[in-house]
């Protein structure tokens, strides 16, 4: 008397079971890291045409990229209430390993942002709790590694984990959520002419001899607001950062992020990398592109964190031997 | 007669509600507000996970509130877009999971169209045909509603920012806080809101012909900031109220100009900034002296919730509209011509 409705969306596999004291009696999956809302539904009532009997929900509870994985939890839980019954979480590794029968080794699944989740096996047993790291540092192990696409999370394993071991009540997500609380005491507002002699000021600190003058920023203020869009960052009215952004056909420009040496990370280049990028949206841009000193090291995990990738390298931009990188994020 | 269960995760709100009929059963709300207060505006990851932490309590607390059994229910609504694709997919995915364990009919549907049908909620009135302004965190348009389940024409709607949108960058500038629509509101009651003359958007001549019931409030919000730059020791009880005219006139003149036009002696209006004590109050007034019958929801039910779901979702049965299919893709962007989903 036990059929057990399994489910797994921590992956780019949408997969159902239906699980009967061990015969299985549905299972399909299907590949698209885009569609686990649309895919899930439509697998379960494809299982359910052969039994609407269900006495427990089990679901893949990650590590996985949270959109997909929530909508396997979200949909287990909420089955669950509507049909009264019990559900039940397992671990989506634990589910990919239950088939591979080496003695030591680790399985590993796509996190994105070129890194992987990951967790060891030995002698049929999880060694710790899952991480998330690059694949250099997971291949240090020297065990053998078996990855998302050979391998995927087996809903008849999580049917069987679901009834046999201890459950996950949580969903595990490993990475914290992308997002940044503003910095302390810092106010963002427009920038305008009479911030003109502290810009130039910070400019001639920060940039040297390629430091914008008073006039340059003047013309980059006539395109605003329709144009281009300067913020200023300013701590106890004091200024101490800003931003500029320049909009020309389908294409915006970012012109110049600057943050005074004393005001460095604290997350002040951020917030006004993020609301340049909340501007060209606006503007309905088909891209972002700025341009980068080669050499900055402090700036550059910043834009790719932010979906920038180098499209090229301009010699001499900045002046004799200062050479350029152009990076550019896509919006459409 | 129907008991539709309705569930909004389209922002930062994990919200079900329940109705029968046109009567309001249950309402419960579960907001994260607090937790996206310290990053000055909603992160949609910070939402989606509070979505999924919510959901089950928030649906058994409903329908502990209307006294009924999950098996009692006999349609679910969700809002399938527009909003936060990730947000909007655990309410989708709960749903589905519901509508699929109970054998019973899913209605994926419109939140814009949602907060319209509140309306409808305990009254005897008929919603159209009006001329709906509905302006929120995300949109602000006006729109023409023939037949709220199948016909609904947008007349215009913001270029820019949407109007509570500006609201929290206004109030962000002024360091109130977040979300900036009641701390506005509350500043701007002991404030002159004559005391500053900010622009009208899109309302000069030339912009009027071009842009005749659209918004802008970017000029506005810029005008604003230029003023709190320029004059260290304003008073900010008087650039919330004067801040807060600018774009509640401008709401309620071109909506009322649609009400002209369209021969519509009705508005509604809709959406989180209809809680704005300023602009109920002068809509109040206009409406009265154009002879337009003017309809507000409750203040409870202009914020995003789940009723206004169940409600668009009852009215979508008695229209006699065929449920979603199984497996609707939620739609980031949905236009609000896409009342119920296919």
């Amino acid at each position: 008397m036990s059929i057990v409705l399994a489910l797994d969306t921590s992956t780019s596999k949408t997969s159902v079971a239906l699980v009967e004291n061990g015969k299985i009696l549905f299972n399909k999956s299907h590949l698209d890291p885009l569609a686990h809302g649309e895919v899930l539904p439509k697998l379960v009532a494809q299982a359910l045409e052969l039994t609407s009997k269900v006495d427990l929900v089990a679901v893949g509870m990650g590590p996985g990229p949270f959109t997909g994985l929530r909508v396997g939890i979200a949909f287990a839980q909420s089955y669950a209430l509507g049909a009264d019954i019990n559900w039940v979480g397992v671990c989506s590794l634990d589910a990919m390993a239950a088939n591979i029968s080496a003695s030591d080794f680790i399985v590993s699944t796509d996190a994105r942002r070129k890194e992987r989740f990951w967790a060891r096996y030995q002698q049929g047993k999880r060694v710790g709790d899952p991480g998330v790291g690059k694949i250099s540092e997971i291949e240090k192990f020297g065990v053998p590694v078996f990855n998302e696409g050979d391998y995927f999370p087996d809903p008849v394993a999580i049917a069987n984990l679901g009834l046999n071991s201890s459950s996950v009540t949580q969903p595990i997500y490993i990475r914290k959520p992308d997002a940044y609380p503003l910095p302390d005491g810092v106010k963002f507002r427009a920038m305008t002419a009479l911030d003109l002699v502290s810009a130039v000021g910070i400019e001639k600190q920060v940039y040297g001899k390629a430091a914008w003058s008073s006039a340059q920023f003047k013309e980059e203020f006539a395109k605003a607001p329709k144009n281009a869009n300067y913020l200023a960052a300013e701590v106890n009215g004091e200024l101490v950062g800003y931003a500029g952004i320049f909009f020309v056909a389908d294409v915006a420009d970012i012109h110049t992020i600057t943050v005074t040496d004393n005001h460095r990370r604290k997350g002040i280049g951020r917030e006004l990398l993020k609301r340049m990028i909340d501007w060209a949206r606006v503007k309905k841009a088909d891209a972002i592109m700025l341009e980068m000193r080669l050499g900055n090291d402090q700036a550059r995990p910043l834009y790719e964190h932010y979906g920038f990738t180098e499209v090229s390298k301009r010699e001499n931009y900045y002046g004799p031997g200062l050479t350029a990188v152009v990076m550019r994020k896509e919006l459409k | 007669m129907a008991l539709v269960l309705g569930i909004e995760t389209s922002c930062d709100e994990t919200a079900v509600g329940i109705v029968d009929d046109r009567k309001l059963l249950a309402n419960v709300i579960s907001s994260s507000v607090e937790q996206h207060a310290r990053f000055g505006g909603v992160v949609p990851e910070v939402a989606s996970r509070a979505h999924l932490e919510a959901m089950q309590q928030v649906i058994k607390q409903a329908l502990k509130d209307a006294c009924l059994s999950i098996k009692d229910i006999d349609a679910i609504a969700v809002t399938a877009g527009p909003g936060l694709i990730g947000a909007l997919l655990v309410g989708v995915s709960s749903a589905s999971g519901l509508a699929l364990a109970l054998g019973k009919p899913l209605y994926g549907v419109n939140h814009l169209s949602a907060h319209i049908a509140v309306d409808q909620l305990d009254n005897s009135n008929q919603i159209q045909p009006a001329i709906a302004l509905l302006v929120s965190g995300g949109h602000s348009s006006i729109l023409q509603v023939n037949n709220l389940a199948t016909d609904v024409v947008v007349k215009g709607a913001t270029i820019d920012d949407a109007a509570g949108e500006a609201f929290d960058k206004i109030a962000r500038l002024m360091g109130l806080g977040f979300p900036g629509g009641p701390l506005i509101d509350k500043q701007a009651l002991t404030g002159d809101r004559t005391a500053i003359n900010f622009p009208r958007g899109l309302s000069a001549p030339a912009d009027i012909e071009k842009y005749k019931y659209d918004f802008s409030f970017s000029g506005l919000k810029t005008a604003v900031a230029r003023y709190l730059a320029q004059t260290p020791d304003y008073k900010k009880a008087d650039v919330a109220a004067s801040f807060q005219e600018a774009v509640v006139d401008v709401l309620i003149s071109k909506s009322l100009s649609a009400c002209k036009e369209s021969g519509i002696d009705k508005l509604i209006i809709a959406g989180g900034v209809a809680a704005n004590s300023r602009l109920r109050e002068l809509a109040k007034q206009r409406c009265e002296s154009a002879k337009v019958e003017l309809r507000i929801p409750p203040a409870n039910l202009c914020t995003d919730n789940g009723a206004m779901v169940a409600a668009l979702g009852s009215l979508a049965i008695n229209a006699g509209i065929k449920p979603s299919q199984i497996g609707i893709s939620a739609d980031s962007a949905a236009s609000v011509t896409q009342v119920v989903w296919k």
